[in-house]
């Protein structure tokens, strides 16, 4: 799979301006992960998890500094962007924690949960490190912050089999059977969404041009300034509208 | 009679529990959640609200949402028709937006509360912020002013209000400024122009007017202009917030004023660029103040009360606020510690309980703090855990020991009693800090807020000493309650209070009424002893993106997290130095 995708990565990352975005990118979701970790270590009652959690955030919030750094070096003079585009589902960079409430996980799910997604971002970055021969400072970000991904990806692991005996197992296989359900749930509200787009905005071609009308003319009808509230509206009545 | 107040879905979820028409509790969403201006609904702050009371839902006489949420989605459709065809992208939008949850506001809150639905009542937006701010404040009438982005239809409202013993509570809103024309959102395209977040960066859009120099002001007034009626209305063709999701000015705007800021580039004073940011922030903070006291001059005169209630987003402009009680005639402005959407909240259970059921009117405390209190223990057991030394000491030597450690330049995350509601840290979780070293302030931007470095950082000083140090004009006491002005350091104590000293030599002082925070109090006095100026710098005890803590783990991880010294949670203090940290390679084996 990921073979197949390289000559999109080779695309995504051959652009300085799309590189520099998906750095500043990565530096929010490296930012949250770190604050979802700090979360973490806040509820646990497990003092080693606590010691190992706040410095795993302590990295990912160097990382979020690293990712950030680079991309404004990259992105000097470049107008920010609005809006997510489809390469932002492509070349993810670390999920971190997303979607994941941190207070109702059990310590063991949490910990699957981590592991994967520490693998899935050193195997990313591993591709991104391998397409970016022309860009060597951003390549040895990515191999910087990739090894760091492989202890947090181990540490996640021995944690879990520590917290978990011997259930640790099939935690990682429920942990994986969540984040396919999520990315499928991701894709179907995605799908969703854009069916919901496209029909609205029918709707909105078809249906509301006569009502547009109407609105315009009453819009006209407005003096500007101030409206004269009557004496009795004090809104006792406590409804919707 | 026991009612529930809550704010949701915008910015700032909470909600609030008033019971015999008093508060007990009121607390927002992100002190829980720990997203930072959380807006979902706020479940977790419900919970702890009627926790708090011992209460069950079913027990609870009505609950009342802030705002009327078919009145917003009447202002949304009618929006995106009058600006048909440009609408098309931010209609579909705007809709899954409205359909999806925000119109079923009712079943929502029946449905997780298990409360029946005629028990669900809803207040105006506005006028759940006149209520928060006219029911709170301690006077028996007054002049209200409300202006925000928008709520339903209103974005700005004046009225009045009367208190009565006798059943006879009532708040008048005489006269409503509607969306589009809003002062809120003409200083939100200001924000997003000048590369901050809407909603959140409008007061670094206020400490950065101060480096510059209102020059840009007739072109300010191109795109707001005044009505003869004395109300404002933007010009439509500067702005895009009313057509379009993304973003809230137009081109024509930036042909105005020149290229946008990029948000991720540093404002660089010396350069010309940096200079025209500062300028135009300068400017919109001008017209706006000048809107506004233009205004509540002639809500004076309609009036006749001497005091002036504040109320929405705007009134968190701290430099807005000291000019109106200078120049609008009012005696006294006050603003509540939540003045925005959050605050709401309360305002809606209050308003629900005087007005909507009648009840008679109960002077509220006038502090801020009902939220969670701190469980001390709790940093007793995590600092024994991390090997970091903790101590357990009397009231008097712990104040004296902290007195010291400030004066000698530690920075200290300080925990105190009940949380407080509203975006300001008044004394029970804040950072503290000596207020007289430049260097201070400047390390505290760097190794604990990592924020810009234009932004001030606020003092507190006890009543006692506020006017020695501080201009304040007469009333400025009620606004430095709540850190709501800003005003002028005394020229002679600029230098030595370097730290908490703007650049243009002002400061939103806290001034601290001592029986609020008994404990702050005597630790200015002590803290006076030693460096001859009880005054200390008081910021929010948070980093950079989060919200202010919440409980004792919280604030142990920011201190582990960050540059401060020393943290004390009642009477339990921890130092840096010789803490366990676990190496993740080592655990990985």
């Amino acid at each position: 799979m990921a073979s197949l995708l390289r000559p999109l990565y080779w695309t995504i990352w051959a652009s300085p301006r799309r590189r520099a975005q998906k750095l500043l990118q990565f530096a929010e979701v490296e930012a949250e992960g770190g604050r979802d970790l700090v979360r973490a270590s806040e509820l646990t009652v497990d003092p080693v998890l606590r010691r190992l959690f706040l410095a795993h955030a302590r990295d990912e919030e160097r990382h979020a500094r690293m990712f950030r750094s680079r991309g404004l070096a990259l992105g000097v003079g470049m107008p920010p962007r609005a809006g997510n585009t489809m390469f932002d589902w492509i070349s993810p960079g670390e999920r971190g924690l997303d979607d994941l409430r941190i207070k109702d996980e059990h310590l063991g799910s949490l910990l699957a949960f981590i592991h994967l997604s520490e693998s899935a971002a050193a195997r990313d970055f591993a591709e991104y490190s391998s397409v970016l021969g022309h860009d060597p400072l951003t390549r040895s970000l990515f191999d910087h912050i990739g090894r760091d991904e492989e202890h947090h990806m181990r540490y996640s692991l021995a944690q879990l089999r520590r917290v978990a005996s011997g259930g640790s197992r099939a935690l990682l296989w429920k942990a994986r059977l969540r984040r396919l359900w999520k990315a499928y749930l991701r894709l179907a509200s995605a799908i969703a969404g854009i069916m919901s787009t496209v029909l609205l905005t029918i709707q909105y071609f078809v249906l509301l041009p006569p009502f547009a009308l109407l609105a315009k003319f009453a819009m006209r009808r407005e003096q500007p300034g101030w409206t004269v509230l009557p004496p009795a509206l004090d809104s006792k009545s406590g409804r919707e509208f | 009679m026991k009612i529930l107040g809550i704010s949701a879905h915008y910015h700032d979820a909470a909600a609030a529990l008033v019971i015999d028409g008093l508060p007990v509790a009121a607390v927002q969403e992100e002190r829980f959640s720990r997203a930072k201006n959380d807006a979902a609904f706020p479940m977790a702050a419900i919970e702890w609200c009627l926790d708090q009371a011992g209460l069950e839902p079913e027990q609870l006489d009505a609950v009342v949402f802030y705002e009327q949420p078919a009145l917003k989605f009447d202002r949304i459709l009618t929006s995106s028709l009058r600006s048909f065809p440009h609408s098309w992208r931010s209609f579909p939008k705007a809709m899954k937006n409205m359909l999806g949850e925000k119109l079923w506001i009712r079943g929502i809150i029946a449905s997780q509360l298990g409360v029946p639905g005629r028990k669900v009542l809803f207040s105006g937006h506005h006028m759940s912020h006149a209520a928060a701010s006219f029911l709170t404040a301690p006077c028996g009438e007054a002049a209200i002013l409300t202006a925000d982005g928008v709520g339903e239809w209103a974005t700005m409202t004046i009225g009045a209000g009367q208190k009565g013993k006798d059943h006879a509570t009532s708040i008048k809103l005489i006269r409503e400024l509607r969306f589009p024309h809003s002062l809120g959102l003409f200083y939100s395209a200001f924000t997003a122009f000048l590369g901050f977040a809407v909603n959140e960066g409008e007061y670094k859009v206020m400490g950065l007017a101060a480096y510059g120099v209102p020059n840009r002001v007739d072109d300010v007034y191109q795109v707001i202009q005044r009505t003869a009626d004395g109300a404002l209305e933007l010009d439509l063709r500067y702005f895009d917030f009313h057509s379009r999701a993304e973003t809230s000015f137009s081109k024509r705007f930036t042909d105005l004023f020149g290229p946008p800021r990029n948000p991720n580039e540093p404002i660089d004073l010396a350069s010309q660029d940096g200079r025209r940011f500062v300028d135009i922030a300068a400017s919109a903070q001008r017209v706006l103040e000048d809107i506004l006291v233009d205004i509540a001059q002639a809500l004076h005169r309609e009036t006749g009360f001497p005091d002036l209630c504040l109320g929405g987003g705007v009134a968190l402009n701290g430099v807005a606020n000291a000019r109106l009680l200078a120049e609008s005639g009012f005696e006294r402005v006050s603003v509540p510690p939540a003045p925005g959407d959050a605050g709401c909240a309360l305002g809606a259970a209050l308003f629900a309980d005087r007005i909507h059921f009648g009840q008679p009117h109960r002077d509220v405390p006038d502090h801020p703090f009902w939220g969670p209190g701190i469980e001390p223990a709790d940093l007793l057991r995590l600092a024994r855990e991390d090997d970091i030394p903790v101590e357990e000491v009397d009231e008097d030597a712990l104040l004296s020991d902290i007195a010291d450690a400030l004066w000698q330049g530690a920075i200290v995350g300080w925990m105190d009693g009940a949380l407080e509601f509203g975006p300001r840290a008044l004394g029970h979780r804040s950072l503290l800090a000596a207020p007289h070293d430049a260097a201070l302030r400047d390390r505290l931007n760097r190794d604990i807020k990592y924020r810009e470095e234009f932004r001030p950082f606020a003092p507190v000083v006890t009543l006692e000493h506020a006017h020695r140090f501080f201009e304040l004009a007469p009333g400025a006491e009620r606004l430095g309650r709540f850190m709501s002005g800003v005003f002028p350091v005394r020229r002679e104590w600029r230098e030595r209070l370097a730290a908490v000293t703007h650049v243009d030599g002002t400061a939103r002082v806290q001034v601290l009424d001592p029986p609020m925070a008994p404990r702050l109090a005597r630790l200015l006095d002590l803290y006076g002893q030693r460096s001859g100026i009880p005054v200390l710098l008081n910021t929010s005890f948070n980093l950079a993106g989060e919200p202010i803590v919440n409980t004792v783990a919280e604030g142990y991880s920011t201190f582990r997290r960050s540059g401060i010294d020393l943290m004390v949670a009642g009477s339990i203090c921890v130092r840096k130095g010789g803490q366990r940290h676990e190496a993740l390679s080592e655990a990985a084996e």
